[in-house]
């Protein structure tokens, strides 16, 4: 077997290198449609323009004042959804009554499209950002709700009676098998809360709002600026990116027994 | 009563579920540093009263007695070695092997350093640090092994913790677990379909039968020690293991034939 002729594994061209190709390409043929094809700016912008209109918005301190008001929404609604689901999970998972009480609520709600609320959060809640946690509370919670709670409930048995056989009580046995056992299923809910928080947060805020990324994009939609309707899109799309590469990156430091 | 000579005794130890008597009268005593196997046919409940034993089931009727205390819940004087390994995957091969004593509340510098010898003992020196998913089989039986002597139990239960490797891991671990054995004379119970495998490790080994389950004969073993893999081939070593294979071959058959209907 010879060694020399072997190529190096993991370089970045092995790893990210059509995928790479494609985001070229596809900004590249985006760019060549808005200049040739579709040259009314009152339907597509190229992303040249975008990025020309982005930089005085974000220079003159208007796009970090509507990104940082829809930061706080997400981050306060993702917290208090990740928190309560991993609570309510909990409890579902543990105790009979819990599971038939929350159960239909759960289900219900789940295929619910909440979003269809939001209207009625705003009228409820007001314009504040109050209305919008609480949008993004009730669209996040449900997948990590119901993650957290089949993670814990497919704990291997052979597992918690390994532990017993040692003596475990009730406590032992959760924090040592069921939550570490649950825990990749608990990150896997978490990050299907991150594209369902996003959503959240554009759409409350569409409703009504004095500040944030979903109203600074009806107002450009309103007229008719689509380079800067583009740039609070491309933000939202980056975060999202943004954060699900953070979370994987997490969750690979988390449970670092389940990768090859 | 003279359960005070004997380390472990079970008197009239009965289980049923439902209709299913599984086992029936199980009167067995065993004295400290005996290493005892019991074998038997599919169904003959040896694996539920070693579990009784371990106090991981409960028994109808009767009593087991460990040190001339009673046995009713699992506790850190039995050490129990499952069919599976039963590793934690999210656990290191250390901090699966200290479990027991996490558990316990025992880690100190100094326990640390003994299980540390102990993994040593058991051939895994130099993998404390792996993920139980970079280990073998054979590997994984044995931090299984370690997992359970961690504990320094008076009584060690082994549920036919070999059955899932191949033929030849297999016995090598046989002879790995004599020269464990060897070394700190704990008192075993052996549960094994393989009756070679009972006699080339056991002192006396429980020959159980089905329907009710029940014990059927005790074969004392008098090969001497320390014993090889090469004594499977001698005259008295196959004697004995003719002998209890016509013991249970009609109801291994009855089985087999059972779960073929």
């Amino acid at each position: 077997m010879s060694l020399t002729t072997t190529p190096p594994a993991n370089s970045f061209w092995d790893k990210h290198g059509w995928a790479s190709v494609s985001t070229l390409v596809g900004f590249l043929l985006w760019e060549i449609t808005a200049r040739f094809f579709v040259t009314s700016k009152l339907f597509l912008a190229a992303p040249s323009q975008i990025i020309a209109a982005f930089i005085p918005l974000w220079a003159s301190g208007e796009l970090p004042k509507h990104l940082s008001t829809s930061a706080m929404e997400f981050v306060l609604g993702y917290f208090f959804a990740a928190l309560l689901g991993v609570v309510i999970g909990f409890f579902m998972a543990s105790f009979k009554a819990s599971k038939q009480i929350l159960q239909p609520w759960v289900s219900g709600l789940y295929a619910t499209p909440t979003v269809a609320l939001a209207p009625l959060f705003i009228l409820w809640f007001g314009v504040g950002i109050f209305s919008k946690v609480v949008v993004i509370i009730l669209l996040v919670v449900f997948p990590v709700i119901i993650n957290t709670e089949t993670g814990l409930r497919q704990t291997p048995h052979s597992l918690i009676e390994t532990v017993k056989s040692f003596g475990a009580n009730r406590r032992q046995i959760f924090f040592k098998v069921e939550l570490p056992s649950a825990l990749p299923f608990i990150f896997a809910g978490l990050r299907l809360g991150i594209g369902r928080g996003l959503i959240g947060v554009v759409v409350a805020e569409l409703f009504g709002a004095r500040s944030g990324l979903g109203l600074f994009i009806q107002q450009s939609a309103e007229t008719f600026n689509m380079p800067a309707l583009f740039a609070g899109v491309l933000i939202l799309a980056f975060t999202g990116i943004g954060l699900t590469t953070c979370f994987i990156w997490i969750e690979k430091n988390v449970t670092p027994w389940g990768q090859e | 009563m003279m359960s005070s000579n004997f380390k472990l005794s079970a008197h009239q130890v009965c289980k049923s579920f439902g209709e299913l008597e599984a086992l029936k009268d199980i009167d067995i005593h065993v004295k400290a540093g005996e290493f005892i196997s019991i074998v038997g046919p599919s169904g003959c409940g040896k694996t539920t009263f070693l579990r009784i034993v371990g106090g991981l089931e409960s028994s109808s009727s009767g009593s087991i007695t460990l040190n001339g205390h009673l046995v009713t819940q699992p506790g850190l004087d039995r050490g129990f070695v499952f069919q599976q390994d039963n590793l934690l995957p999210w656990r290191t091969i250390l901090s699966n092997t200290e479990i027991g004593l996490e558990i316990a509340g025992k880690i100190t510098p100094e326990q640390r350093e003994k299980t540390l010898s102990l993994l040593e003992l058991v051939g895994l020196k130099g993998f404390e640090n792996y993920y139980p998913r970079q280990l073998s089989g054979g590997m994984r039986q044995r931090v299984n092994l370690a997992r359970a002597l961690a504990i320094n139990p008076d009584l060690l239960l082994m549920d036919e913790p070999f059955s899932a490797l191949d033929a030849q891991t297999r016995e090598i671990m046989q002879t790995e677990l004599l020269r464990i054995w060897n070394e700190g004379k704990k008192t075993v119970l052996f549960v094994t379909h393989q009756i070679d495998e009972a006699v080339l490790l056991s002192d006396k080994v429980l020959v159980f039968a089905r329907r009710p389950g029940r014990l059927q004969e005790i074969v004392e073993i008098n090969l001497p020690r320390p014993r090889t893999l090469s004594m499977k081939r001698q005259p008295e070593f196959m004697k004995i293991v003719d002998h209890i294979w016509s013991l249970i071959e009609f109801d291994v058959r009855a089985s087999v034939l059972e779960e073929a209907a």
